[in-house]
């Protein structure tokens, strides 16, 4: 058994991830993700030169709708519909969460 | 080699067509994938339906399967010779393969043309921590233990202060090993914050709740009030009123984030004989009148129109 020391990359909107990498996080060719962004499911950062990058918050819903492709052999215009609605997902969790953590404990607990 | 029967797995004839096979496996997948059934087998079931779509959607590895002919599932076969120089990569013998490896290997080059083992990528990790709220506000190094091909190992990670609910975090190259000069997995790591008895977090804010008594809410007052580091003082002003947040700055999860009392007035449910009095005293002397600040909440009393 051997012990390292790691530190993490946080997959979130203060980190940055180029088109390559991202391809390889989430099993996607650079030119399928050059699709997804043609039809808007994908938002490139502005101004990334010389290759295209994009907020590392795009890597979770990203592998999920990848991971979903393989599952059911979704084609790549149903998966840029599907990278909508898990960015959506994700937001109004988080708006609950928000919500959530407003009310009272007497109230959260009935 | 043991044989598997794909047609059988996806519930096809064999002279069915792409789309009817396309059409079982969707039907299959969406009955069996982990996420939506609670079968036991379920994992197990979607691989196998996995598999047999891989083959029998490439028409070339469908080919391929076909022309081993139709023995019993289960029973032993040897592939055709010609597959070893075909499919088998690299100098791998055929008694390291079952089906699935082998059928996959076609994919990685072309039939008949000498080729060179393609770079594969090695495997992703998915794993989730749940951390207390204090580890969170200040940073912590957790243990992954990790059991792959290569053997159990075990991963000091550090997670940075400032960690929220939800958070996801990639640990590069530290997942399966890669395969034929192709890059190592990596880790995904799922950040997940332990119920605390008092606070509630809100991305990196946290939330709690401040019971005041009506005197205080409306004299003011300095109370002792919980943080992550430890009690403060708080002052509440005068005229505080229900529902209102009160800001701790700097007292969230992370340094820049805000820990938020939320004012709630109770009242005390018996009065003594004196408390009953001064209350009495406070309802004829106070020129308070709640209802007639927010007429539009009491839109459904009809008493005083």
């Amino acid at each position: 058994m051997t012990q390292d020391t790691l530190e993490c990359f946080i997959l979130d909107t203060t980190e940055t991830i180029t088109l390559h990498e991202l391809a390889e996080c989430c099993g996607m060719s650079p030119a399928e993700l050059d699709e997804l962004v043609d039809y808007n499911a994908l938002v490139p950062l502005p101004d990334a030169a010389p290759e295209r990058a994009f907020s590392a918050h795009w890597v979770i819903p990203l592998r999920s709708a990848a991971k979903m492709r393989l599952d059911f052999d979704l084609d790549l215009f149903t998966v840029a519909i599907l990278l909508g609605q898990l960015v959506q997902i994700e937001l109004l969790q988080r708006q609950l969460a928000s919500l959530q953590a407003l009310l009272p404990a007497h109230v959260r607990q009935t | 080699m043991k044989y598997k029967d794909y047609y059988d797995t996806l519930g096809v004839p064999r002279t069915a067509s792409l789309d009817d096979i396309k059409k079982a496996y969707r039907k299959l997948a969406r009955t069996h994938h982990p996420d939506l059934s609670k079968a036991p087998d379920a994992e197990l079931r979607f691989k196998d339906i996995g598999e047999a779509y891989a083959t029998l959607k490439d028409s070339a590895k469908r080919a391929a399967y076909d022309e081993l002919g139709h023995p019993q599932a289960g029973a032993e076969f040897k592939p055709p010779p010609q597959w070893q120089q075909d499919f088998a990569p690299g100098d791998m013998s055929f008694d390291d393969l079952d089906l699935a490896d082998l059928l996959a290997a076609m994919g990685q080059g072309q039939r008949g043309h000498a080729r060179q083992a393609m770079p594969l990528k090695g495997q992703d990790f998915e794993s989730s921590v749940t951390i207390p709220l204090e580890d969170a506000r200040r940073g912590t190094t957790v243990n992954l233990t990790l059991a792959d091909g290569a053997g159990e190992r075990t991963l000091q990670v550090t997670i940075p202060p400032g960690a929220c609910q939800d958070q996801k975090l990639r640990l590069r190259g530290q997942g399966g090993k890669g395969r034929n000069g192709g890059p190592d997995g990596d880790i995904y790591l799922h950040i997940k914050l332990a119920p605390h008895p008092v606070f509630r977090p809100d991305h990196r804010d946290l939330y709690f709740d401040l019971i005041l008594s009506p005197w205080e809410a409306a004299l003011g007052t300095e109370v002792e009030v919980p943080t992550l580091e430890g009690p403060v003082l708080l002052t509440i002003p005068p005229g505080t009123r229900n529902g209102r947040k009160l800001r701790l700055r700097g007292r969230g999860l992370a340094a820049h984030n805000d820990l938020y009392a939320l004012v709630h007035i109770d009242v005390p449910t018996t009065l003594s004989p004196r408390e009953r009095e001064l209350f009495q005293e406070l309802a004829k002397v106070s020129s308070f009148r709640p209802r007639a600040a927010t007429p539009q909440e009491n839109r459904h009393d009809t008493r005083h129109p």
